[in-house]
């Protein structure tokens, strides 16, 4: 059966080559110059061990960057997640109209972010429309417009991207919803449960493993927050990110890409740790019940 | 209701900006306005590089889109029907990169990219994303589902692997892949980081990167970056209308199956 193998190796060569030469080498490779002085211009590399790693834990743009990060991954995903399941429940029901109303929430999520970071600049502009409807409602809206102040442009783009991803989280729960067989609801009705308590002992608990998919998609995808930061920003007002920091400090100004490497191992780590708590958390509790 | 309209509303709002004259109504009249024109499209391809633009964000689509195709079911045939070590490699290096946060990529695909030469070139934007894993996990997922006597038989038979392979299977996993191809001509259209950071020059800027760094000068020119935005969105609304269905089942059949 040589030809057999022959041939499942051929079929499979193109991931292979495409795994090793843009994945697990440029993984492989940032780890190591890591540990290096890299920069463009450098005549030559040497190894400085953890020193890279030290720095940035004492280098203020960074930290601000990390903190930014957190801000945002906290700050976004509880409501992204509690809007997309009332959005779920909302679009789950039979009625006329309900595949109008599917895609129109969904209808953001297959837009290109650089397009909705465009329009939410134009929305959140001094004089614009938001700003108009906020000083109908008696608020004052800050001078130069939202993402020009320092305390509101970072909550502006987490507005922005709540509203953005709400449709397609909502999908998701929303084949959760249909996976609850409807004989749990019928034994219930029979039992006279009430809908609430329907909702908290049938709905929720079925849908955690649904939760624990858009938890730690949503929270993979938000720590490494980008293009609306390089749209709306470039990471001016206190809104740069962790990626931004990145591609700012290895890409624009001064190339260091030793040190930038290290930075996105940190990142990396704290990724992989927070995935791995959301993992765990929700499986022991799951086991309590 | 009011859900819906505010869902909406940033969509329409770029489409009625891109339809109003540069520069004479103020925000709160262009939503009541009634004047309406095609210039600011007419000028972008005119007087600005938009037709190159959308040249290259199709080409970069195509290639990329017909490329996972092909390879996303030649290895995803490999991944479901070969049980020797390809199927625990290739599975190991598909988890593998879904945990690899892109990020921490940029840097080293930027260095070899310039290493190699293809930094700034067509080559750029199209090579490291030939292959998708989930792509590849999303065929064999289906394949998995096929009953494997149909092969055999065209086996006895005497038809070719080849044969087997392109006539005989690829045809039937055609709903997989209309799924797969919308994904990733989706991703791809909508591509930002890498397109960027990967080119320099005018010439290889797709249409994402050239509204990106449309801004920057002192004033910002809202009708043609509407105009521009839409028609950056509109093939993505029409194949979303069209395909609704395949869309949907592609989203979640990848989360409802963990």
């Amino acid at each position: 059966m040589k030809w057999y193998k022959k041939t499942a190796f051929l079929l499979a060569l193109p991931w292979l080559v495409t795994f090793v030469v843009f994945w697990l080498f440029p993984l492989v490779y940032s780890f190591i110059i890591g540990f290096t002085d890299y920069e463009l211009l450098s005549d030559s590399i040497n190894w400085v061990g953890f020193e890279n790693y030290k720095t940035l834990l004492s280098d203020e743009v960074f930290l601000s960057s990390l903190s930014n990060t957190f801000i945002f991954v906290f700050g976004t995903i509880p409501f992204t997640t509690i809007i997309s399941l009332l959005l779920a429940l909302l679009v789950n029901g039979n009625y006329k109209g309900r595949d109008f109303f599917r895609s129109a929430f969904f209808m953001p999520s297959v837009t290109s972010m650089v397009v909705i970071a465009l329009i939410f600049t134009n929305l959140y502009q001094r004089g614009g429309y938001i700003a108009m409807l906020a000083q109908m409602l008696g608020f004052t809206t800050p001078e130069y417009g939202f993402l020009f102040d320092k305390n509101t442009a970072l909550y502006s783009i987490m507005a922005m991207d709540i509203w953005m991803s709400v449709g397609y989280y909502m999908l998701i729960f929303l084949a959760g919803l249909k996976s609850i067989p409807d004989e749990l609801y019928e034994a219930a009705d029979i039992s006279g449960a009430s809908q609430s308590k329907k909702f908290f002992s049938i709905t929720l608990p079925l849908l955690r493993p649904v939760a624990l998919f858009i938890l730690v998609v949503n929270s993979i995808k938000s720590f490494q927050v980008f293009q609306e930061i390089f749209v709306m920003t470039k990471g001016k007002f206190d809104t740069s990110t962790a990626v931004y920091y990145i591609y700012d400090t290895g890409l624009t100004t001064n190339f260091q890409f030793g040190y930038v490497s290290a930075a996105a191992y940190i990142l990396f780590v704290i990724i992989g740790l927070f995935s791995l708590t959301q993992f765990l958390l929700i499986r022991r509790r799951q086991s309590l019940w | 209701m009011g859900i819906t309209f505010i869902m909406v509303f940033p969509l329409l709002w770029m489409f009625r900006v891109s339809l109003s004259p540069v520069g004479s109504l103020s925000i709160s009249e262009i939503w009541t306005s009634s004047s309406y024109t095609l210039s600011n499209y007419y000028d972008l391809f005119t007087s600005n590089n938009m037709g190159l633009y959308l040249f290259n964000s199709i080409l970069v689509g195509l290639i990329v889109t017909i490329s996972n195709i092909l390879f996303c079911f030649t290895v995803g045939y490999a991944f479901a029907r070969f049980q020797y070590i390809t199927n625990k490699i290739l599975f190991v290096t598909i988890i593998l990169v879904l945990m690899i946060p892109a990020h921490i990529i940029i840097i080293p695909l930027y260095l070899i990219c310039l290493e190699v030469g293809i930094y700034d070139s067509y080559l750029a934007l199209i090579l490291p994303w030939l292959v998708n894993p989930i792509g590849v996990f999303l065929v064999k997922q289906y394949i998995d589902s096929l009953p494997i006597s149909m092969e055999e038989a065209a086996r006895i038979d005497g038809a070719s692997e080849l044969r087997i392979l392109f006539k005989i299977i690829m045809p039937i996993c055609k709903p997989a892949l209309a799924v797969l191809a919308i994904q990733v001509f989706f991703t791809n259209w909508n591509s930002f980081l890498f397109p960027y950071i990967l080119t320099q020059s005018d010439q290889y800027r797709t249409l994402p990167v050239a509204l990106a760094l449309f801004q920057g000068h002192q004033a910002i020119d809202w009708q043609h970056l509407m105009a521009g935005s839409t028609i950056s969105v509109i093939p993505v609304l029409v194949i979303f209308i069209l395909m609704q269905k395949q869309i949907v089942s592609g989203i979640t059949g990848g989360a409802i199956k963990q």
